[in-house]
């Protein structure tokens, strides 16, 4: 097998890089634990689009700390989504003769990335001065934030889509990831779409603060990244030295 | 040598071996997406429990025959979809591949019945929004538009999957890794219709 060396190799700066990769995937949904979940009001939602303007920037103000916070550990926890990128299309590149798909990935999750980043930069901002913001706009950068994050869904699912199918097209024993891994891909890709209801709703189970739209794409894309992490790891074992 | 009491008994044991088709992939898509769709069910049930009166009125200026169809064109499609794998299995362990023709012709037919399902469910909601009813007339259609929307979307997933079968099952020769793709489409094909009749009970019947 002429493959049989790049990907069995060892290589142990590569081990390394991969480890570093994965594990970063860990260390971001723990700091989006801590950022958006115990300190940053982003899950559980701290409010619901169909609260008035006041009601959002009363409940920012009176959470300004912990929200200011909350933002610096979401930057660092979506940042990190590149290292998880770079580990996924890495792994992927091992087992293609020429790149293709893992190009695709790195375009996917370069995007998703910005996005993700995106939405840490909008929670920053609402906290900055939200006594001195027009209302409105405290409510605007919660709405962008949540867009952002919900509504991006093409970005998020083109990147699961373009995992599983090297998976699925490869031949057997030549598949960068375990197969059922490509299955899980395609499960995520299809629980983001709900995202897209966001704009049709602004109160109950579809709005932004919703399990359909909210929850269910939130816990699937950080099961997800947990799932890619061990991927990774685990892809990185062939190449200890 | 094999006496062919042996031969015959391991046969029989091959083929009594219990059988699991596709791949053990496609078996966690199943359960990741019933375990969400669960989710969706108890939603339903707990709005019917909250505003029981307006789900009953709504629920009756439903067209029932329009539910019944969809049901009976996907059940059919299911059916057209297992026989065409039966034949499928068949043929690559008989190793020859005259049936794999009029497997073709069942996906092709299974495919028309998930067409004329989107035909329907369209003509459905057509007839619901040129009577004026919306996602935002009530809790209830906003359920049922949107459910329904996810499982169609699910239909559309599915057409894209037979049409794909359907081209595996023209090939020459059908190997195992073949048997498997065609297993693991025709499986997701059947959770699409296990998961409309547990909507159509849900919205039309209850």
């Amino acid at each position: 097998m002429n493959g049989s060396d790049t990907h069995s190799g060892k290589d142990h700066l590569f081990y390394r890089s991969m480890r570093f990769c994965g594990w970063s995937g860990v260390a971001a949904v723990t700091f989006f634990i801590i950022g958006g979940m115990i300190l940053g009001g982003m899950l559980p939602p701290l409010l619901s689009p169909d609260d008035t303007a006041a009601e959002f920037a009363r409940r920012v103000s009176e959470h300004v700390v912990a929200i200011r916070i909350g933002s610096v550990f979401l930057i660092l926890s979506f940042a990190l989504f590149g290292a998880l990128a770079a580990g996924i299309a890495a792994q992927t590149r091992r087992f293609e003769k020429a790149p293709a798909f893992s190009y695709l990935q790195l375009m996917f999750g370069a995007c998703g990335t910005a996005v993700a980043v995106l939405v840490a930069f909008s929670w920053a901002l609402m906290s900055f001065r939200p006594d001195e913001y027009d209302p409105t706009v405290v409510q605007v950068l919660i709405d962008f934030a949540y867009f952002l994050a919900l509504f991006s869904v093409p970005v998020f699912s083109g990147w699961c889509l373009v995992i599983a199918l090297p998976i699925l097209f490869a031949n057997e024993g030549e598949e960068p990831f375990p197969r059922w891994v490509a299955f899980f891909n395609l499960w995520a890709a299809v629980l983001y779409a709900p995202g897209l209801m966001i704009l049709f709703f602004k109160s109950g189970i579809f709005s932004w603060s919703g399990i359909v739209a909210l929850w269910i794409p939130f816990t699937a894309f950080f099961l997800w990244i947990l799932v890619m992490s061990w991927g990774i790891l685990k892809g990185a074992e062939s190449a200890r030295g | 040598m094999t006496s062919p009491d042996t031969a015959v008994s391991s046969a029989a044991s091959e083929r009594t071996k219990p059988h699991v088709p596709g791949e053990l992939g496609i078996w966690c898509f199943v359960a990741g997406d019933l375990a969400v769709f669960t989710v969706f069910f108890v939603l339903i049930a707990l709005g019917n429990g909250d505003q029981a009166q307006v789900f009953a009125q709504s629920r009756a200026s439903l067209e029932l025959w329009i539910g019944v169809l969809n049901t009976l064109l996907l059940l059919s499609g299911s059916w057209l979809v297992a026989t065409a794998e039966e034949r499928c299995r068949e043929s690559v362990q008989s190793g020859s591949g005259p049936d794999a023709r009029r497997a073709a012709l069942q996906f092709a037919l299974a495919i028309l019945t998930g067409v004329l399902f989107v035909a329907n469910k369209s003509l459905e909601w057509g007839i619901k929004i040129a009577h004026g009813i919306t996602p935002a007339t009530n809790d209830f259609f906003m359920y049922f538009f949107v459910f329904t929307g996810i499982h169609l979307f699910h239909v559309l997933i599915g057409l894209g999957v037979l049409i794909a079968l359907r081209r595996v099952s023209r090939r020459e020769r059908l190997d195992s890794k073949a048997l498997r793709t065609i297993e693991s489409g025709a499986t997701f094909w059947h959770l699409v219709d296990l998961l409309w009749i547990v909507l159509f009970a849900l919205f039309y019947l209850i």
